[in-house]
This record gives structure tokens, C-alpha cells and sequence, in this order.
């Protein structure tokens, strides 16, 4: 905390390197200026990142920390004015946590969302995009058709799909004695993959725009090359779109992992709170039912760390895998 | 609408086999399974009683607009319409501003701090909203004195992250040769990502507007508590009330959320539509050779 | 480690500014000899709404001095959310015209109401207008923290028509005990006069017990809440009973184990429902129904039946800055007459003593004669305990209960016993 008033004005610093933006045009490696030294190469870097490293503090920092801090005491939030004495806990809340059967089930839930989701919506965004890309006409509309339910809120669309996948609903009259019993969204064992297709029809609009964008900036000479060597469509597709692409998979690859880790409104609407029986709940619905319906901000913040924690992890493993693939 | 892609014109041109209706049979059968939801969506918000059987699909008659027209009726479209225009075009224009310059920053430029602020970057968007919601809204209504204000109502929504970390994503695709040889002609910085990055990266340009638009447009909860004063509220914000409201006093609820839904998505569909066609390619060879 | 030691220390200075700046700003609690102007919320339901602009009007034009302005707000879930951010961020109004009595220890907790007996005349005022019912609503420190308001005691409310088809006497079912309710259910499903005899929500909030599990045990102990004098009766036998009950319908398919999408008894699929007196209007025009109490293990008279109250009150909370207006409005909006207002615009009881003989000449009119049954009820109605960690208590009961009586993952009786011991200690944690 001491180095905090130094630091502050060497950041407002920064708004001077704009007129010796100059010194980029250097060859690198040339001698350092002093600005150089205190901010980097690229001093002007720190300066453009300036206003959203500003926003991120003035928005998240004070909640984050304040979550942290509330996860090792005993709090909840007061009227203002209201003298609470909030005692430091430790580890209790995580204790709470942790040990909760209801927590368990959640992670484990969460768990078989994302090994689902997250292989599903990478591939059929790909796929569609693909052949979104190649389409000869009606390229309009498709693009529209697979965006709609992106836009849509849940709310309605939650009240289709129960519609649509309820016992005598349209799925299983299509499947006839295939039906499951019971039917999809009470059936323990089928709810959360239910979920997860779900999630994945409705969040795959965007990310068919997002490869579409990156299939923009795969040079159509590659195809050419590779169409000389004579490889059909297939291997084309294996061997210049999909390591073409590779940065944006790594972007779908973590942007669906932390949409699904943070999963809430679906199990909320779509299986009624959790249903059936827990076997959707996730730690989101856990963490709004101990933290705002409960009142108990304090285990909540825990919980949100320990889950803040895990996907973090999970996140910094796929980069490094999908690294070290190429 | 169609001739836009010279990658795509190339490869038309000689398909092969299979190919020949492989490509409309996958799109066809992605479009169903996108658009029959939403079909099911606006035929359920223009039957008058609900129909949940299967020939309900096809739907023989007794179409109305009646739930159309309660909700022009309680709700002021213009006046909400105009309120999400504000917050959603605020967050569309602070994240194209300070996103694209943070994005770019991140992913070419060195200097100190990078990884820090990358660390909160990826921090930032795997914390679920539902921690932050009552913090932030004590801190914005207290602290900052936002309440009852659309920079209140827009203020969690102002640089979207996601969009920040798909910037950098594809500012880091473009070659590095690229910005060096910008440099050597001696360009400022803000012009090498002005002239030389930013018309490479339009098609993400794109994406990340249609992405940060739908939060805050269909945002309810937050736009809420910062203001209960009606006539400053967002179209989500109206419509949730009054379908909660409709919910509670008509026996065919279900028709009025689905109307309701309808209405919020329109205008996104509709701007989709009016933007999508810029949606084309910057063939980025054609850029490195030029 | 430098770079990120600097990016930590802005990220510290900001935050300790912003921090410093929120313990310092927000304005304290408000006066309680405070005259001026006022905000309140209202429920967004249209006719609450108007009734309260009328209320808001008439009183505007006889205070100029003491302005009242009105807000709405949701009336479903997400009121609870707003209200308990609105209290810690100071931002609440003078009065909260939909606070539900389950959420009250919670804002009495985080220091948010103002106790109303100590208001002038407070004590008095609960006391007398509510009766014997108001002791529900004392919190377990001695004081009012809400003013008991209106309720929606809940029937059972049946479709006349598919009655008919099911071979059951429209005009006089045999709906009293749980074997007359099963027996009709199954005549009801069995000869597919509907899909369901009644489809309570099988959802898992915390809520959904009051709609089921509730009523029934109410009725059949005689009038006693979960917790009685601390002890949480989650697994005694009045419980266990309407539990067993609800595992009947669920087992033999009689109610559903998915929810439903709308009304299901707007819609036919169910040829009965539980409900309030909200039910006459919704339903009106649509459906030819008819109204019976909650039914017992042994069929008690229907003047004896009591029921789940689903009331909604009055509060006041401490960040009001005028709160002598605040409080004479409050009285001003429930007087007999506002009540009456209320009761005829909205249908809802006012939380009064005798609604049924007070205002017994509506009853008596074409357009009341619907609510006199609900009128009746109002007299017999049982609150949810107003204990510490009342939504927790709730979340756990519902827990127990869809793992148990809806889906029959486990035995009624071990899961009862389980979250009996849970609620027993979450009464008692400090």
C-alpha cells in the first residue's frame, strides 16, 4: 500500500508519450529512451490502454477485492449508517463451501456442461461458418437465421424449448418410442446435457460470426496451393481452414468455457431452479441463492472465488494446450 | 448481395462432387434448427389462446395481433426504444473507442503493465456478474452518485471485456511485418492502428458490435435498479415489467411474453440486417502485398 | 514482477479512493420527526397501481407541502433483489407497498426497517386494525418491522367442466379430505378429462413450497407455522401427512413432474388449482370454476380450515428522510375506506380483522359474491415463520421436498428429517 501515491502520477505520465510516439518509428533495438525504460518498448501502449485499465478499476476492482474480503469474514451488506461488526473468519466460509454436497453436485455439473458444450459449439460453429462461407446464395438470410436466437432474450426462447422438449412435446413425438422416460428436462441424468445443447444452439450465432470474420483473413492463396496439391474439400478444410483459424478456436475455446462456467439464467428458467432434484443446479445459482436470495453475501463470495479460481485454471490450461498444438 | 467474396467467387466456381450440396444441405438444416424456435416464437405471440399441440405447428387460423397491440398499448415504444438507444449506443461506442485501443495495445505494443492488465483482461470476464451486481450498484449509486443516469445505467457495460480479448485475438493474427513496416515509414502509432489495422480487422470490427449490443440491450436487472423512473427505463426494462405484469392477470400469459420478446428483438434483428453486409472480407494477402 | 507490482498499485490507489469515498458518502439513517416530500413503490400489478395513484392524489391534494411520488416495481422475484440492493445502497423510498414477509428478517438484519411501533401510536395502530393475526408479522425482537397489509389466501379452485366430463359433481365435489382429492384426481386423469388433476410448479426456488407443502400443512395443523417457539416442525406429522399426499399425486401421475409453460388451468391441462382471490379476475370470463378449501387427513369443515396467507406488507425503511410523512400516509392508505378501495379495485384482503363482516355489503353484491369464499379464508391464514435465515430455511425445505415427494429419489420421511435438522440449526446459529 505504500508504493501506491508514487505509482499514480507515473501513470498519468504516460500522456506524453504521444508526442514522442516517434521514437517508435526506430528500428528496435536501438538505444532506449527513458521513456522507454519506464513504460517499455512502446510506451504509447500504456497510454492507449490507459482509459480501459482506468474503467476495469473504477468498475471491477472494488467488487472484486470487496468479494474477497467479504469470503474470509462474516458479512452481509448493511443500510448505511448501520454500525455491524463484520469478524474475520479465515477459511470458514470456504469450509462451508467446500463441504456442501450442493456445491459438489454443482461443479460436477458444470463439468459435464462444458466437456459437451464447449466440443459442440466449437465444431458446428466452424462447420457452419464454413459453409456460410462458401454458400453461393442466400448468404443474407443464413447469417440472419443463425444470429436470431443470439439476440433473442431467454426468457422466450426457454419457453419454446420446454415446448419443445417437454414428455409429449415436439422431440420426442419426432422420436416416437425413442422418446427418454423421463422426458428430457426432469430426466436427472439428461437435464444437463439438455442444457448444454441449448446453451450451445443459442450462443452459436456469434461464434459462427466469429469465424466467419477470421475465414476472412485466411489467404485464399493457401487454398489455391493446397487445391494444386490436389485435396479435395475435406482436406482442404483439415489442412489450410482449420490451422488457419486456429487463433479464433483458441478465442471460442475460452469465450465458451466462461460463458458456460458462468452459467445461470438456463438451469434458473429452463429446468426450474436447478431441477430435477439438483441435477442442473450450477455454482452461479448456487452463488445467487446463498448471496442474494439468502442474504449471505460472505459464503457466496467464497463460493465465487473458489469458482473465479477453477475456471481461471481451466482456462490458462486450454491455452496452453491449444499452444502448444501448434 | 452476392457478389462480395473473391475467395469464395474462386472457389465457387469449380465445385467438386459432393460439395456440390453438401454446402446448402448443412446450411439448410442449420437454419431450421435455428429458426424453428423462433417461428414456434411468433406464432405463439400472435394465437390468442395457447396452442402447446402439434398441429399447433401449422397453425389453421385465429392469428391476432391482440398482444401486439396491448403492448403498444401500456407500453411507450418510442420513449424506450430511444432509452435503449442511449445505453446500447454508449456501450457500442465505448468499446469500440477504448476496446479497439486496448485491444491493440495488448497484442502489438510492449510495455509495462501488459501482462498485468491481460491478467485482469481474462480476471475480468470469468468473474460471473451475479457476485459483482450489489457491490457495483452501491458503489455507482453511492460513490460515483449515478443514480438515475444513463452513464449509471451504462456504466458496467461501458468497454465490454470479451470484446477488449477478441480485438487483441485478431490484431495478433495480422503479421507483425506489417505494423514494422508501417513504423519504418515512419507513421505514428495511432496511425499505423488507424490506416493499417483497423480496415484489416473490420469484419471483427463487426462482430464485437453485435456482440456488445445484446448485452445491454437486453439487459433488465441492472438497468432497473439504478433508475425506477419509467420514463427513463430501456425497452427490456418496460417489457419485463409488463409482461410480469400481464403474467399475474390474464390467463394466457405465455402470448405476452412471447410478444414481448418479439418486440425486443426486432430492432437487433433489424440493425443485424442493415449491417450485415459490410460484414465482408478484407483479403488480407491483397494487404500485405500492397 | 516490477511491471505487474506498478499495474497493482494504481489498481490500489483507485480502489483505496473509491473505498474511503463509500464508507464516507451515502446519507445516514433519516428523521423520524421528518415531514416533506416522499417517494414510494408500488407493486407494478395495473390495479395496485391505480389504487395507489389514488390514494397518492387524494393525499397530494390535501398535504401540498408533503408531496408523494409513485414508483413501481416488480412484483415477482427479482423485488426482494432490488429492495435488499436499494437498503445497502441507501437508495430506498419512504414506503415499500410489496415486501414480502419471508424477505423482512433479512432487511431487519442488514438494518433497514424502521420498527413501526415506534411511530406514535404504532403499536396500536398494527394492533387493532389486523387483530390477532398481526402477532404472525412480530419479529422475534418484539417490534413491527412491517405493517401486515393484504392477503391471498389460497383455495383450491376447480374447472366445473372437466369436473363434469371426469363423472364428479360440478356443484358439490367431494374435495375434503386427501382420499376424496385423490379419488377425484384419479377420475379426473383416468378418464382424460385433463392431463393433470393439478400442476403445482415443480420448480426448485425457494418459494414454491408456499404453493404446495404450505396450505396443506396449515390446514392440517390446525393453524401452526413451520417453526413454532423455535422448533422447526418440518418432519412433524402434519408435514409429513400433506408430504405423503403430494407424493400420491406425483407417484400416480396426477400432477406433473414438468413444469408447464402458461397457465395450466387457463389452458385445460389441469382441472384444478391452488389460488388466491387474484383468481376470480384472471379467470373470470374464461373458465366455469368453482371454490373449495385446501383439503386434511380427515376432512375438517371448511370453517375450520386454515391456509397459507401469501400475504404482502407495508414497510417503512430507515434511509427515509421524512418519515413522520411517511408514516401518517401509511396510516392515510390503510384506513377502512383505502381498504375498501383496495379490496374492491384489486380483490385482495386486507390484512384486517372480520374483511368478511367489515365489508360485508360488497360481498353481498354481484361483483363481490366471487371473492366471499377467499373473504372467509382470510380469516384463518398462517404466515411463514418470520425467523432468522427465513430463505435459506425455504431453499432447504424446497430441496428436501423436489428430491423427495416430486421426484421420489428418496424416502419422505428421512428427507423431511433431514431438513428438519438443518432448519432446526440454521434457527439456531448465532
Amino acid at each position: 500500500m505504500s508504493a501506491v501515491t508514487p505509482a499514480r502520477p507515473a501513470a498519468t505520465d504516460g500522456s506524453r508519450p504521444k508526442t514522442a510516439s516517434g521514437s517508435d518509428g526506430h528500428p528496435p533495438r536501438k538505444g532506449l529512451t527513458g521513456l522507454q525504460r519506464a513504460f517499455g518498448r512502446h510506451p504509447i501502449g500504456t497510454l492507449l490502454a490507459l482509459p480501459y485499465a482506468v474503467f476495469l478499476v473504477a468498475v471491477f476492482a472494488y467488487p472484486v477485492v470487496l468479494a474477497a474480503w467479504m469470503s474470509v469474514h462474516d458479512w452481509f451488506f448493511s443500510a448505511p449508517g448501520v454500525e455491524v461488526d463484520h469478524p474475520y473468519v479465515g477459511f470458514e466460509n470456504y469450509r462451508q463451501v467446500l463441504t456442501d454436497p450442493a456445491v459438489h453436485q454443482a461443479f460436477l455439473n458444470i463439468a459435464v456442461f462444458l466437456v459437451i458444450n464447449v466440443p459442440l459449439t466449437v465444431a458446428l460453429a466452424l462447420v457452419l461458418a464454413v459453409a456460410l462461407n462458401r454458400a453461393a446464395r442466400g448468404r443474407t438470410f443464413f447469417r440472419v437465421a443463425f444470429y436470431v436466437p443470439y439476440v433473442t432474450a431467454s426468457v422466450a426462447l426457454v419457453g419454446v424449448w420446454l415446448f419443445l422438449l417437454g414428455g409429449d412435446g415436439v422431440v420426442n413425438s419426432l422420436l416416437g418410442p425413442l422418446a427418454p422416460q423421463p422426458s428430457w428436462l426432469v430426466n436427472s441424468s439428461l437435464a444437463m446435457p439438455s442444457i448444454a445443447g441449448f446453451v450451445a444452439w443459442k450462443q452459436l450465432g456469434f461464434f459462427v460470426l466469429l469465424y466467419l470474420a477470421a475465414l476472412q483473413n485466411v489467404s485464399k492463396d493457401l487454398y489455391e496451393a493446397a487445391s494444386m496439391d490436389g485435396a479435395g474439400r475435406v482436406r482442404q478444410f483439415s489442412t489450410v481452414t482449420v490451422p488457419g483459424v486456429r487463433t479464433t478456436t483458441a478465442l471460442v475455446v475460452v469465450l465458451a468455457t466462461i460463458t458456460g462456467a458462468n452459467l445461470f439464467t438456463e438451469p434458473y428458467l429452463l429446468t426450474g431452479g436447478g431441477g430435477p432434484d439438483g441435477a442442473s443446479t450450477s455454482p452461479v445459482l448456487l452463488m445467487y441463492q446463498l448471496g442474494i436470495e439468502q442474504g449471505n453475501p460472505d459464503t457466496a463470495s467464497a463460493l465465487g472465488i473458489v469458482l473465479v479460481v477453477c475456471v481461471g485454471l481451466l482456462v490458462l490450461l486450454n491455452r496452453r494446450l491449444l499452444r502448444s498444438e501448434s | 448481395m452476392s457478389a462480395t467474396t473473391p475467395v469464395r467467387e474462386e472457389l465457387e466456381r469449380r465445385p467438386k462432387g459432393a460439395s456440390r450440396w453438401l454446402v446448402p444441405a448443412v446450411l439448410t438444416l442449420g437454419a431450421l434448427a435455428f429458426l424453428l424456435p423462433f417461428y414456434l416464437m411468433v406464432i405463439g405471440s400472435l394465437q390468442a389462446e395457447p396452442d402447446t399441440s402439434l398441429s399447433g405447428l401449422v397453425p389453421s387460423g385465429g392469428l391476432t395481433t391482440a398482444n401486439y397491440a396491448a403492448i403498444d398499448g401500456s407500453v411507450d415504444l418510442w420513449r424506450t426504444l430511444l432509452n435503449s438507444g442511449v445505453i446500447t449506443g454508449g456501450a457500442i461506442l465505448g468499446t469500440l473507442v477504448f476496446g479497439v485501443l486496448a485491444g491493440y495495445a495488448l497484442a502489438v505494443l510492449q510495455f509495462r503493465g501488459r501482462g498485468t492488465l491481460f491478467a485482469m483482461v481474462l480476471l475480468v470476464q470469468v468473474i460471473p456478474f451475479q457476485l459483482l451486481t450489489i457491490p457495483l450498484y452501491v458503489l455507482t449509486v453511492r460513490t460515483y452518485g449515478l443514480a438515475d443516469s444513463y452513464l449509471g445505467m451504462v456504466l458496467p457495460f461501458l468497454v465490454n471485456t470479451t470484446a477488449v480479448f477478441v480485438f487483441r485475438q485478431f490484431f495478433l493474427q495480422l503479421p507483425p511485418d506489417l505494423f514494422s513496416a508501417a513504423r519504418i515509414d515512419g507513421a505514428s502509432e495511432l496511425r499505423v492502428l488507424w490506416s493499417v489495422a483497423l480496415p484489416l480487422v473490420r469484419p471483427a470490427l463487426l462482430t464485437v458490435v453485435l456482440l456488445t449490443f445484446i448485452g445491454p440491450w437486453n439487459e433488465f436487472l441492472w438497468p432497473f435498479l439504478v433508475t425506477k423512473e419509467a420514463d427513463m427505463q430501456p425497452l427490456a426494462v418496460a417489457l419485463a415489467n409488463y409482461t410480469a405484469n400481464v403474467a399475474a392477470t390474464t390467463s394466457n400469459p405465455y402470448g405476452a411474453v412471447l410478444a414481448g420478446s418479439v418486440v425486443l428483438a426486432a430492432p437487433a434483428v433489424g440493425l443485424f440486417l442493415l449491417f450485415q453486409r459490410h460484414f465482408t472480407a478484407t483479403n488480407l494477402s491483397a494487404g500485405v502485398k500492397g | 514482477m516490477r511491471t505487474s507490482a506498478r499495474w497493482t498499485a494504481v489498481a490500489a490507489a483507485a480502489l483505496l479512493t473509491a473505498t474511503t469515498a463509500a464508507c464516507g458518502g451515502g446519507q445516514g439513517p433519516g428523521d423520524p420527526q421528518g415531514r416533506g416530500p416522499i417517494t414510494i413503490w408500488l407493486s407494478n400489478n395495473e390495479q395496485e397501481v391505480a389504487w395507489g395513484e389514488e390514494r397518492v392524489a387524494a393525499w397530494n391534494a390535501a398535504n401540498p407541502d408533503q408531496q408523494v411520488t409513485a414508483q413501481q416495481i416488480p412484483a415477482g422475484k427479482s423485488s426482494e433483489e432490488v429492495i435488499g440492493a436499494a437498503i445497502a445502497a441507501g437508495t430506498t423510498p419512504c414506503l415499500i407497498y410489496n415486501t414480502s414477509p419471508a424477505a423482512v428478517p433479512q432487511f431487519v438484519k442488514q438494518g433497514g426497517l424502521v420498527p413501526l411501533d415506534t411511530m406514535p401510536g404504532g403499536d396500536d395502530y398494527v394492533t387493532q386494525r389486523t387483530g390477532e393475526a398481526a402477532a404472525q408479522y412480530r419479529s422475534p425482537d418484539g417490534h413491527f418491522y412491517q405493517l401486515p397489509w393484504k392477503s391471498n389466501p389460497v383455495m383450491i379452485i376447480y374447472n366445473k367442466e372437466l369436473f363434469a366430463k371426469a363423472g364428479l359433481d360440478p356443484d358439490a365435489p367431494q374435495l375434503l379430505t386427501y382420499d376424496d382429492v385423490l379419488a377425484a384426481s384419479e377420475a379426473i386423469v383416468g378418464s382424460g378429462a385433463a392431463q393433470a388433476a393439478i400442476w403445482p410448479s415443480p420448480a426448485s426456488q425457494f418459494f414454491q413450497s408456499w404453493f404446495d407443502l404450505y396450505p396443506l400443512y396449515a390446514a392440517a395443523s390446525g393453524g401452526q407455522q413451520l417453526v413454532e417457539d423455535g422448533e422447526a416442525l418440518v418432519d412433524s406429522p402434519a408435514a409429513l401427512e400433506a408430504a405423503g399426499f403430494w407424493r400420491q399425486m406425483y407417484a400416480q401421475g396426477l400432477s406433473p413432474q414438468e413444469a408447464y409453460t402458461g397457465d395450466s388451468f387457463a389452458d385445460g391441462k389441469a382441472a384444478m388449482a391452488i389460488v388466491g382471490p387474484w383468481a376470480v379476475s384472471v379467470y373470470g370470463d374464461d373458465v366455469d370454476w368453482g371454490v373449495v378449501p385446501v383439503p386434511t387427513p380427515d376432512g375438517l369443515p371448511a370453517e375450520e380450515v386454515h391456509t397459507f396467507s401469501d400475504a404482502k406488507n407495508v414497510s417503512l425503511p430507515v434511509a427515509c428522510q421524512n418519515q413522520a410523512t411517511a408514516w401518517d400516509f401509511l396510516q392515510a392508505s390503510t384506513s377502512a375506506d383505502a381498504d375498501r378501495a383496495l379490496l374492491t379495485e384489486t380483490g385482495q384482503m386486507p390484512l384486517r380483522a372480520d374483511v368478511a363482516q367489515t365489508y360485508a355489503d360488497w360481498f353481498a353484491s354481484a361483483d363481490g359474491a366471487p371473492y366471499a369464499p377467499f373473504a372467509q379464508q382470510a380469516a384463518r391464514t398462517v404466515e411463514v415463520p418470520n425467523v432468522q435465515n427465513s430463505v435459506e430455511i425455504w431453499q432447504d425445505v424446497r430441496n428436501a421436498w423436489t428430491g423427495s415427494v416430486i421426484f421420489g429419489t428418496e424416502p419422505v420421511e428421512s428427507a423431511l428429517a433431514d431438513a428438519d435438522a438443518e432448519v432446526q440449526h440454521l434457527l439456531e446459529v448465532p
